[in-house]
């Protein structure tokens, strides 16, 4: 099929963009720096076509849906997602330096993906609703959300150090990174945008089982494991209300929260059974 | 009054107070937060809800006795998991009591005039002089503010003769804290509701049928106020052998009278006086069958027209046969889809019966059996039957409330806040004047910063 040499070619491309943001982070030329950021746009445009391609595959084959249905439709929708939202911080915040940190995600993602199964099957009644692909977007847009803020996390930490430590080589890396207390903001910012996308997702969710099992909630592991996710946010947001827990205690639950999304996401279909269409494919 | 007792109040005060303290608090609501997360996960490690004799194929007797005293086999209904929610919610409650004053207050609360004290108090703000009366910088200043601001401002002028204008933005906003934190209560309401007066039920009906009452998950039967008809049942395939689309035609009957007429199928289910039915599954009963006695060289030896649940006798054998069970897709133990077959309880005249499958496909299947007679099974008819799921939720309306408020509760709380500003003129001397400009937002500040940086910008470039 047509859409997977798409999304072959996309895979390669955002390998292309993980080295060239790690040559910039190494060399800081910022001609690297503006090449790494157009290469990522480049695997970008590259994978929305192979998104919109598959899509009208699978009405070409008679099934007709939108391919956000299975585990590598996920997936490749979750790298599409993550490769957005950095794309649009790092134009907003001026932070090419994340790249680093964030350009591995869509590529070890894509990787992934392109170890599971491709083929564009037919959808069983149940997953046959619009409900469907609110709940999958509004979903996704948070776990990537998350996935930014996570980088973004491990970087405020490794600079906090530096910045404990300033007399040790001045002009060399961690001079190059923004200070800390932008990290901790961009990503407050980011986790800002990621919980309210969850809670939509957690909401959709819960309204689309109602109306195909006749039960908002009923504590299958991957609800609960969302919930989970969500408390740990909503933990997270509440500590940097109270002054004492911004900076390294809120970027310890950032990551320990997107930890519980990565389970959430993955863990839960690898290693749990539940209710949810990933687990078999 | 004694001294003692005196100082008994005091403590005991000072205890109420201290409680207070704790149960409105931020820190207490993060351990619950971080302590809910942590607990839930025992409950999708360890499958909930199954039969207690399930879990002893898993665990060690003594484990499943502890498990199942500490209530992890229902953990979400357990006292402890309980009580974090009740805390949660006690928690809310007393948050959102000792903070609504303030937050109504800064509602309320309009500073007009910018004067010297309030100024101090304010984060961004800027002096500018100008070689222009104040009436002229006045006019100006309105038309650079007003085009940002939109609706109406106030202007005052104090005893000095200094003129105050003052816009704002979004005052309303700051209600976002009741919106987002009253919803969580209104959804564990609408939870409570519905576990308390709602029920969950599961019916197979075969087509023709009709529904009066069911059986709940809870054991407790049912009796519905009306009837519901299943018309017909009807299930449509990919080529792939999947199921694409089931559905079923009801009609609900009330008083002997059709009322309504639907024909549901999955994500689209029937209401009817709060009670709702979902087309969950689908299944067949034989409602008949010809079972035919083979000698072992092909000849016909008896035949007995079958009726399911009924001991038939078959003529030319001793044996009786009784249709028990039914599948559409019988699976051969290499996994090959061998088509329909009819559960068959054999009653020999002494002794004990025995159940075969007998598989219309494959008329000799039954000779592996070994004997001197083997059994076929001919003209199986079947009845379909829809499986339904039956629930009424009395509570479901406050869960969505609650939900919509908490999106938008959310939504107002990260992306809008309240922006104020306010701009002093005062003449310095003839023809001379000197503005103040200052501003203040609840959150998002940087981004409100910048926004007053460009307005401060354009006021710079009056003079020209
Ligand atoms: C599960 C329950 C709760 C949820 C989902 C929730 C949600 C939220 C959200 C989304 C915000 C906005 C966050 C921000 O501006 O960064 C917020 C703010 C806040 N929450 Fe909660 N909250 C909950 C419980 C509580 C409780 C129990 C308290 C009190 C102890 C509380 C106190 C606050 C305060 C003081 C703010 C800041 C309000 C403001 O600055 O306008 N919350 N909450």
């Amino acid at each position: 099929m047509s859409n997977s040499l798409l999304f072959n070619a996309c895979t390669l491309v955002y390998f292309l963009a993980m080295v060239l943001y790690i040559a910039y982070v190494s060399f800081r030329t910022q001609r690297v720096g503006r090449l790494a950021s157009w290469t990522l746009f480049a695997g970008f445009v590259i994978e929305t076509a192979a998104l919109g391609l598959r899509w009208y595959e699978s009405y070409e084959m008679g099934i007709g849906r939108i391919p956000l249905t299975n585990l590598y439709e996920s997936l490749v929708f979750f790298a599409w997602t993550v490769a957005i939202i950095y794309i649009l911080l790092e134009r907003k915040f001026r932070l090419r330096i994340m790249g680093a940190f964030v350009s591995p995600f869509p590529f070890i993602i894509m990787a992934y993906a392109s170890l599971t199964s491709k083929e564009i099957r037919p959808l069983i009644p149940a997953l046959q609703s619009n409900w469907l692909t609110y709940h999958v977007i509004t979903c996704f847009i948070g776990y990537a959300a998350f996935a930014v803020s996570f980088g973004l996390s491990i970087l405020y930490l490794m600079k906090v150090r530096s910045e404990q430590n300033p007399g040790r080589n001045p002009g060399g890396f961690w001079g190059f990174i923004p200070d800390s207390v932008t990290l901790d903001e961009v990503s407050y910012k980011t986790i800002a945008i990621g919980f309210p996308l969850l809670t939509i997702g957690i909401v959709t969710g819960a309204f689309w089982a109602n109306v195909a099992w006749g039960s908002y909630w009923s504590w299958d592991p991957k609800e609960t494991w969302s919930l989970i996710v969500w408390f740990i946010y909503a933990a997270y947001l509440h500590a940097r209300i109270t002054r004492g827990w911004m900076g390294k205690k809120a970027a310890v639950l950032s990551i320990v929260g997107f930890a519980a999304t990565l389970f959430c996401y993955l863990g839960v279909n690898l290693i749990l059974a539940g209710l949810h269409s990933y687990g078999s494919s | 009054m004694s001294v003692t007792e005196e100082t008994g109040k005091k403590t005991k005060r000072s205890l109420t107070r201290t409680l207070w303290a704790f149960l409105s608090s931020l820190k207490l609501l993060v351990v619950l937060l971080l302590l809910l997360a942590a607990l839930s996960i025992a409950g999708t490690i360890i499958e909930q809800g199954l039969p207690l004799q399930q879990y002893y194929r898993y665990y060690k007797p003594l484990t499943v006795e502890i498990f199942n005293r500490l209530g992890l086999f229902d953990m979400y209904h357990s006292w402890w998991f309980v009580s974090c929610l009740v805390l949660l919610a006690v928690n809310l409650i007393a948050c959102t009591i000792s903070r609504y004053k303030g937050i109504l207050a800064g509602v309320k609360k309009k500073t007009l005039v910018l004067d010297e004290h309030f100024l101090r108090s304010l984060p961004f703000k800027e002096t500018i002089c100008y070689d222009l009366p104040p009436e002229k910088i006045r006019d100006a200043a309105l038309g650079i503010v007003s085009r940002r601001f939109t609706g109406k401002h106030t202007e005052t002028v104090t005893a000095d003769g200094t003129r105050h204008l003052f816009f704002e933005k979004a005052r309303y906003s700051r209600l976002s804290f009741f919106l987002t934190h009253l919803s969580i209560l209104i959804i564990f309401l609408g939870g409570i509701i519905g576990s308390f007066f709602g029920y969950r039920g599961y019916v197979n009906l075969l087509e023709g049928d009709t529904l009066q009452r069911l059986q709940t998950r809870s054991g407790k039967i049912r009796a519905l106020d009306f009837q519901v008809k299943c018309n017909a049942f009807d299930v449509e395939f990919y080529n792939t052998g999947e199921p694409k689309d089931y559905r079923s035609d009801l009609s609900v009957i009330k008083d002997g009278r059709e009322v309504i007429r639907k024909t549901i199928r999955v994500n689209d289910p029937l209401t009817f006086e709060g009670i709702t039915f979902f087309q969950s599954s689908y299944g067949a009963l034989p409602e008949k069958a010809t079972i035919e006695a083979i000698n072992n060289d092909g000849s016909l030896r008896g035949t007995a027209i079958a009726f399911f649940g009924e001991r038939t006798a078959v003529s030319g054998i001793p044996d009786a046969v009784e249709p028990a069970d039914y599948q559409e897709h019988f699976v051969l133990p290499n996994g090959m889809d061998a088509g329909p077959a009819l559960g068959v309880n054999i009653y020999p005249p002494e002794g004990r019966a025995r159940g075969v499958w007998l598989l219309q496909n494959y008329p000799r299947y039954d000779r592996m059996r070994g004997g001197d007679y083997f059994f076929r099974v001919k003209n199986i008819v079947v009845r379909e039957y829809t499986g339904l799921q039956v629930s009424k939720d009395p509570g479901e309306f406050l869960v969505w409330t609650g939900s919509i408020m908490l999106i938008l509760g959310i939504m107002m709380a990260f992306f809008i806040s309240h922006r104020q500003l306010w701009v002093s003129i005062k003449a310095t001397a003839e023809g001379k004047s000197e503005l103040t400009i200052a501003g203040k937002a609840n959150r998002n500040r940087d981004t409100y910063k910048r926004e007053i940086d460009a307005i401060i910008r354009l006021m710079k470039e009056i003079v020209r």
